[in-house]
């Protein structure tokens, strides 16, 4: 009984850190709801009664959401796929085979990735634009897998070790070819592995903006987070339209939302067998 | 140096000649023209303006002229890669006065010497022909100029019984008598140096001298710290503003709020095109949702900054350079752009849309409304920052705004001043 | 552990002993893993090597604006690290970003692994609810975060100064959070936390839910109290997940870069309110000094080193196994 109380109380408890955790994203869908003539009163409007969906409009209005959206949408995709794809097939290395090199290679993962990115900027563009890939997908994409794949390697590893080699093996006693007992065996098996590294990758390919604002200097070639910078500075030459910046906010979040919700239950899964074993 | 860049220049244009030479041969059709890109930065070039330009271009010169709007935030890390890029560099660029003596320096513009004469010459505003110039050779020209004058509430004002100020000791005192508890006698942010630079202005200083060949920082020279200790007195008394506040949007704060329906505050200071977003609010015709304001006479008013002893305080001059990158492959398209800029055409719009026109000949489109005739008043005797090589990193690096943030939070204004002269010397030669 | 001749249920197999020894026959195959490496190394090489090495020589040269626009960049030796050794402002900034990194990743750990533990003891709704709130957060783009956030702390307008105020005895009225560097990197500090704490929790929580339930009812039935049972069976058994997250929190928090730039933008961009992300960024772009930049960056990537270095240790060593 006592049990059931203190149940209940952490229950509550966890309800109100819920709240608390959930208030600023409630905070900007509210606000994109009210007028800014509501949002510049001193006292704040807790509950978006009498709302309109007039700041979307106005946040959609010049269309240049959507050739952001697009942009970002290409640049997340082909960033993940290959970030994956580079990174399994590294994981698999060092997790199944013992080379000459592999421990410097694990290490050179490691440290690549403590690098400070907001030096390398010049860099950065000198390579890009040598190449011809400025204001391109494939330019920045091919500096986000380069920033993305060492922990993805590094990820993902752990999740190659904890499935078992006898597995594989067996099944090519069975007669399964080397490729095809990796196939059906070994690679459901990553799925909430792969599935984990996935949203890593994806998440800082959708949000990083310092690379973008070099390598994507045309306002054509905008991603979602310059936009929404861009957005936000504009309206700052005036006093800053708050509804509108929330709207604009709420456009540029929910595509992530959405995706996260469609992967969640994977993405536990995929946690619950790979981080323990790290 | 220059000999270098007209050099390269002079090969770039000659290849360039070349090239369209043979391509007019092989009988490209007449109207086919160079397709030239043009960054702006800001908001501050109008709508109309940027629709002359690309009707313009394409009329003269049959080609796509695409003009990319740059924030001011960013575009020294747009313009610092992408002005030396051959390939990617915008082909004629906006840039903000006081960036224009470090990237002139550093070879980043086309000399346009021999355009000079044929673009305005000497009826070009000559504080900006200067800092785009070096050793006598012309490199980035004027674009448009602004200046800042003050913008108060006469409602305030009067009855408060505060009477006009004459004097800047009068205008100091006014602002102070002015504030309250919810309202700034004179709302400037802590930090924001381009507005608080007029007092050291007015009291004789300087930010930097240039020695010989050196620049050096002169925050401690008697005469600026007299003007910052002033400043320092005056922001405690009299503003409101948060002290890390830089030059942001004071005139939000000149008109009524909508919760409490008073202003808070009774004086600002703030370019002349602030004279839009400054009025009665009431919800917009056509977006019930958003409020606009109208100038309204009865409360609204302007004056320029009075000098220490009467007449008028220089203020910071604001506005931009324009000039053709170095690096562009299209310096002859690059040009016939800059032909239609300085055309009596465009710059009799700039003018009319409360932009001073590069070309002094055309300073009466600016009108004689009360803002034409502050801003022609307040620009009579408005300086430039100094025209040194590190001016931009010594602008970028923020040690203005640390500084008289800590001046304006009631630091120790001598031991301030020697301490930001040694990191500004640091910068300023480049 | 022997392997059934069928193919396994898809579910999770009990993990194998980490150091499994690979078979002769893969022990053979010498060219089969550095064929495998060979597009990691190709994209880090293409993405990563030219701009580290870039980097690494440039912080030996006097390189500014005018190197940019292509005169020569005299070798100047370790003259900018020297100058940075006896540059007090970087070392300011160095430790301020040091304390800011500890502080807020182990607070991170500490309420993320307590939501954690949270979530493993309540009942299934409000574990549901508490999940989906944690899930928004973590999904939320940095930038529209920021931007929420930055309304959420507006000095006139924002919806903390007014809770705050209706609160009894407590002014707070126009208090502006971003003029003291104090106030600002609490603030600073609080966002990050709001935004890694998901990544914690799950990651603890998921190692929880591999603690078997007949442990703990053990435990419980030999009288250990619960506070016995976390510090005695849940710490140890998840101690690698947290390992692991924490030298995450100390790599993200320690290069933390678009948060701050984001709230200088609200208020000051006054060196006063620099980490390190945001020193290199102004070094670079604002006052142009390409060389120093690139100096500060190698120093940091030593910094970052060295306080992770008892996680490289310790991999490495688990490597020789």
């Amino acid at each position: 009984m006592t049990n059931r109380t203190a149940r209940r109380l952490l229950g509550g408890l966890a309800v109100a850190v819920a709240i608390v955790w959930a208030f600023p994203i409630y905070w900007m869908v509210n606000s994109s709801l009210l007028p800014n003539t509501t949002l510049q009163s001193f006292v704040p409007t807790f509950v978006p009664f009498g709302g309109s969906l007039g700041n979307f409009r106005e946040a959609l209005a010049d269309g240049s959401f959507y050739a952001a959206l697009g942009m970002s949408v290409s640049i997340t995709l082909i960033a993940v796929f290959f970030c994956i794809l580079f990174a399994f097939l590294a994981a698999v290395a060092i997790s199944r085979f013992r080379f000459r090199g592999r421990k410097s290679f694990v290490i050179a993962v490691l440290i690549v990735q403590m690098l400070p990115a907001e030096g390398l900027f010049i860099a950065q563009y000198k390579m890009v634009s040598s190449a011809g890939l400025l204001d391109s997908v494939i330019g920045v994409s091919i500096i986000y897998v380069a920033a993305v794949v060492p922990f993805t390697v590094w990820m993902l590893r752990g999740f190659v070790a904890g499935i078992p080699v006898d597995l594989e093996e067996a099944a090519m006693v069975d007669g399964l070819s080397r490729f095809g007992a990796f196939m059906r065996i070994t690679f459901p098996l990553l799925a909430p592995g792969l599935v984990a590294s996935g949203v890593y990758a994806f998440l800082q390919a959708w949000n990083e903006f310092t690379v973008a604002l070099v390598l994507l200097p045309s306002e054509a070639a905008q991603t979602l987070p310059l936009w929404l910078r861009g957005f936000v500075q504009a309206s700052a030459t005036r006093e800053t339209d708050w509804g509108q910046v929330m709207a604009a906010s709420t456009l540029v979040a929910v595509p992530v939302i959405v995706f996260f919700l469609i992967v969640q239950g994977r993405l536990t899964s995929g946690l619950v067998s790979g981080a323990v074993k790290g | 140096m220059n000999k270098r860049i007209s050099a390269v220049a002079t090969a770039a244009v000659a290849a360039l000649v070349m090239a369209g030479c043979a391509s007019g041969d092989t009988g490209s059709s007449a109207d086919e023209g160079t397709d030239i890109t043009l960054w702006l930065n800001g908001g501050d070039t109008p709508d109309e303006l940027r629709e002359f330009l690309k009707k313009e271009y394409a009329d003269q010169a049959g080609g796509t002229l695409t003009i990319e709007e740059q924030s001011w935030t960013d575009a020294l890390a747009k313009l610092t890669t992408a002005l030396p890029d051959a390939e990617n560099t915008p082909d004629v660029v906006e840039i903000g006065n006081t960036w224009a003596p470090t990237f002139t320096y550093a070879g980043a513009f086309t000399d346009l010497t021999d355009m000079y004469e044929e673009l305005g010459g000497d009826k070009l505003l000559p504080s900006f022909v200067e800092v785009g110039a070096v050793d006598g050779a012309d490199y980035a020209l004027p674009y448009y100029f602004g200046s800042r004058y003050m913008f108060y509430r006469k409602d305030v004002w009067s009855q408060a019984g505060v009477a006009a100020p004459t004097t800047l000791g009068e205008f100091n005192a006014a602002a102070a008598a002015l504030a309250s508890a919810d309202r700034s006698g004179f709302y400037i942010g802590g930090e924001d140096w381009r507005n608080g630079v007029s007092w050291i202005f007015a009291n004789g200083g300087e930010l930097a001298v240039q020695e010989g060949d050196e620049w050096h920082s002169s925050l401690s020279d008697p005469a600026t710290i007299k003007g910052l200790a002033q400043l320092q007195a005056l922001f405690a008394s009299a503003s409101r503003a948060p002290v890390t506040e830089s030059d942001s949007t004071p005139w939000v704060n000149l008109n009524n709020n909508e919760s409490t329906g008073a202003p808070e505050a009774a004086t600002i200071m703030a370019p002349g095109w602030a004279h839009w977003s400054i009025g009665d609010l009431a919800p917009d015709p056509e977006d019930s949702t958003t409020l606009v304001p109208t100038w309204n006479d009865a409360t609204f008013g302007t004056f320029v900054l009075p000098g220490t002893d009467g007449g008028i305080a220089p203020v910071f001059a604001g506005g931009s350079n324009i000039a053709i990158s170095a690096a562009s492959e299209k310096q002859d398209a690059a040009k016939e752009l800059m032909r239609i800029i300085f055309s009596e055409d465009y710059q009799t719009m700039l003018g009319e849309n409360g932009l001073g026109p590069a070309n002094l000949d055309y300073a009466s489109s600016l009108g004689d409304d009360q803002f034409a005739t502050a801003l022609i008043e307040s620009a009579s005797t408005s300086k430039l920052t100094p025209a040194a090589p590190g001016w931009a990193a010594v602008e970028g690096s923020g040690l203005l705004e640390e500084f008289f943030g800590k001046v304006n939070g009631g630091g120790d204004i001598a031991a301030l001043a020697k301490e930001y002269d040694a990191k500004i010397d640091e910068l300023i030669n480049g | 552990m022997t392997a059934p001749a069928t193919a396994p249920p898809a579910s999770a197999a009990p993990p194998p002993p980490r150091d499994a020894a690979p078979s002769l026959e893969r022990r053979r195959a010498i060219r089969g893993p550095y064929l495998l490496l060979l597009p990691a190394i190709g994209i880090l090489l293409v993405g990563m090597g030219y701009p580290t090495v870039w980097q690494v020589v440039t912080s030996l040269q006097e390189f500014g604006l005018q190197q940019q626009f292509g005169r020569p960049a005299p070798f100047i030796g370790f003259e900018n690290y020297a100058a940075l050794a006896t540059n007090a402002q970087f070392w300011g900034v160095v430790l301020k970003s040091i304390a800011f990194c500890l502080i807020t990743a182990v607070v991170t750990l500490v309420v993320g692994i307590a939501l954690a533990l949270l979530m493993n003891a309540v009942a299934r709704a409000p574990r549901l609810i508490l999940q989906i709130a944690l899930l928004l957060a973590w999904s939320m783009p940095v930038v529209a975060a920021m931007t929420v956030w930055i309304w959420l702390f507006d000095r006139r307008r924002g919806a903390v100064n007014y809770l705050l105020d209706a609160v009894p005895g407590i002014d707070m009225n126009r208090f502006n959070w971003l003029e003291s560097p104090s106030t600002f990197f609490a603030v600073a500090s609080i966002i990050v936390i709001w935004m890694s704490v998901p990544f914690v929790s799950f990651s603890t929580f998921a190692g929880l839910t591999q603690i078997s339930g007949e442990v703990m009812e053990a435990a419980a039935l030999d009288g250990a109290s619960s506070w016995q049972r976390v510090r005695g069976i849940i710490l140890p058994m998840i101690r690698p997940v947290i390992a692991i997250v924490f030298l995450l929190q100390i790599i993200w928090d320690l290069r933390v870069f678009t948060q701050i730039t984001m709230l200088q933008d609200a208020g000051s961009k006054s060196g006063e309110f620099d980490l390190l992300g945001t020193f290199i960024y102004k070094l670079g772009t604002k006052s142009q000094d390409f060389g120093m930049a690139s100096a500060v960056s190698i120093l940091v990537l030593g910094i970052t080193i060295a306080l992770s270095w008892f996680y490289i240790r310790g991999l490495v060593k688990d490597d020789e196994t």
